[in-house]
């Protein structure tokens, strides 16, 4: 198991941040899904052991978060949120410190980084000066960093924020690289449902401190929604009504669509005898196919 | 060629484990002070009292062939403890050091602030304490080269020139006070600098505070000194109070008649303010309560 969390609480002064977390993550690339303030980045920053939590215990590829913050590091690659970079350095330097820092003899860095640097797409601006780096370049540089020791497991927190939808798809695809082909565990911290869905097979959605829903994103999409897109006829605001007080989530589309969660056990009969009961004709009726959005909005509670 | 062909292997070798932790951060600090505009004109002329101390040890063993040079100066030019005080206390080498701390030392913590590389070093396996070591030794190596390596050049050259170990016969606990007094000085620069780059995230306004606490801490001295004749108002200067601890440390009389660890406290209060300091701002992480 890399990961494995049990009843992790912490709080800053009296603003609960996470509150009886249990997580495990075994193999592959899981998402860390919330809305902001949801704990994602606590979570992180207790795995790496830059906070303590107040309560529970966990295990980081096996060593104790509370006990053995540096083995942890020595084993764990983070890239964070922020731009980071030291001026005056080129991106070689910077990722072969950095590699050095983490334990590596310090030829093996500097060799290491020009390997990964390659790897990342920054080969051929390896020597610039980071000050000219533009945000892309600036990402893969963490990315860079955050590899060089090679990892097991890697730490990815809003690994797309600031790139164009080019550089967003290229890091995306190193991504899921890195995690299919590489045989390295990846977690990634991301608001941005997309980018999780692509890359990971798991997810975590975190919710006011607390885990609101995990596990692998097809399963969780399968148990938790039965959705339809229903075409009808006739005034249907009664129709809508009339669902929502049996618990379904009702949503009206652009193109004049109705897209009903239904909620577990819910009777697919029982939208046709509404429907009839309301006066209104259904044209069409299909099962669609729930995306992480919907997973997300139905689990967290916002649209 | 798309970024997955161009491939990733794994590492093969093993971790070290670091007697000094801090060496990587140290050496990438003195290397990029050398890469700084002005830098390595200010480092050279730092060195110009070292060369001028030096030739006087060298024409004090010969001064029956300068005579007609040195009418009188022969005073100025004996090499006692007085005249390695005069070194280590000149305005101009204080100075100097003030200035190289501005280039070198401004940015030591402030960048790490401005950039957010903090995160990045404490997601290794680093603690609190190697990161600001790092940083300091960072200090102490440009200190160090001004004090405690000319230090010992004037007492070696001293015994070449005359030939004799007399001078250190004279006195043998002269290499202690330029040791001593050398890591007093080294101390309080890295804590006085890293205090100051760590108060503020831009590299700028930290140089600048750098250069004023120094120059308006002697200015404030000099204008209460001149209102109330007090010599207790040394203890406001930063200049002042290191020449009165290096006036103690090698045995001469203080140019200030208030006693000499009153000075040391206040520069050994700078240093625990300073560790106060750093202790709260360097963090992994800046929570907000």
């Amino acid at each position: 198991m890399n990961i494995e969390l049990k009843d992790i609480s912490f709080r800053y002064g009296s603003i609960v941040a996470l509150d009886g977390v249990d997580f495990n993550l075994d193999h592959g690339a899981c998402g860390l899904l919330g809305p902001n303030g949801a704990g994602k980045s606590t979570l992180l920053r207790i795995l790496l052991g830059f906070l303590s939590p107040e309560r529970g215990d966990g295990r980081v590829l096996n060593f104790d978060i509370r006990k053995e913050q540096f083995m942890i590091r020595r084993s764990v690659g983070y890239m964070p949120e922020d731009d980071c970079l030291i001026p005056g350095m080129d991106a070689v330097t910077f990722t072969a410190y950095f590699g050095e820092l983490s334990g590596m003899p310090r030829q093996e860095a500097m060799k290491r980084a020009h390997d990964v640097l390659f790897y990342v797409g920054l080969g051929e601006s390896r020597y610039r000066l980071l000050e000219t780096y533009s945000a892309g370049m600036k990402q893969r540089l963490k990315l860079a960093q955050a590899l060089v020791h090679d990892p097991k497991l890697l730490f990815l927190d809003e690994p797309t924020s600031n790139l164009d939808p080019q550089g967003r798809a290229e890091i995306l695809e190193l991504i899921k690289d890195i995690s299919l082909k590489k045989d390295i565990n990846v977690l990634v911290s991301s608001h941005i449902l997309g980018d999780i869905e692509y890359t990971c097979s798991r997810v975590v959605i975190l919710n006011k401190g607390k885990v609101a829903a995990q596990g692998e994103i097809s399963a969780l999409k399968e148990i938790r929604y039965s959705l339809y897109e229903i075409k009808t006829k006739g005034e249907r605001e009664g129709f809508i009504e009339a669902l929502r007080g049996q618990g379904c989530r009702v949503e009206e589309t652009e193109d004049g669509m109705l897209k009903v969660y239904m909620p577990p056990g819910f009777s697919r009969a029982a939208i046709f005898e509404t429907a009839v009961k309301e006066n209104v004709q259904i044209r069409s009726y299909v099962k669609s196919q729930t995306s992480l959005e919907d997973l997300f909005a139905k689990t967290v509670g916002v649209d | 060629m798309t970024i997955s062909e161009q491939g990733y292997l794994h590492w093969k070798g093993t971790f070290v484990e670091r007697t000094f932790p801090w060496w990587p951060i140290a050496r990438l600090g003195i290397r990029l002070a050398f890469k700084r505009k002005f830098f390595k004109f200010a480092f050279s002329l730092s060195f110009l009292p070292v060369f001028f101390f030096l030739a006087g040890i060298y024409v004090s063993e010969r001064l029956d062939d300068f005579q007609s040079m040195l009418k009188g100066a022969d005073r100025f030019l004996k090499v006692d403890p007085a005249y390695f005080k005069n070194y280590f206390t000149s305005e101009f080498l204080l100075f100097m050091m003030v200035m190289l701390m501005v280039l070198a030392g401004a940015g030591l913590i402030a960048d790490d602030l401005k950039h957010n590389s903090l995160q990045l070093y404490f997601a290794r396996p680093l603690r609190k304490r190697d990161y600001i070591l790092g940083k300091m030794v960072t200090v102490f190596f440009f200190v160090l080269l001004l004090t405690l390596v000319p230090g010992l050049l004037f007492i070696l050259f001293k015994l070449l020139f005359s030939g004799s170990f007399a001078f250190l016969a004279e006195f043998p606990w002269l290499p202690l006070s330029v040791l001593g007094f050398s890591l007093c000085l080294t101390l309080f620069f890295g804590f006085y600098t890293l205090l100051i780059s760590s108060l503020n995230r831009n590299r700028r306004y930290v140089s600048i505070l750098l250069f004023l606490v120094y120059i308006f801490s002697d200015v404030f001295f000099g204008i209460f000194y001149g209102i109330f004749h007090n010599p207790y108002f040394s203890l406001l200067s930063i200049k002042s109070n290191l020449q009165q601890v290096g006036a103690a440390f090698f045995k001469v009389k203080r140019a200030y008649d208030i006693p000499w660890i009153y000075s040391f406290l206040v520069l050994a209060g700078i240093a625990v303010v300073s560790a106060l300091v750093l202790r709260r701002k360097v963090r992994s992480v800046e929570v907000i309560k």
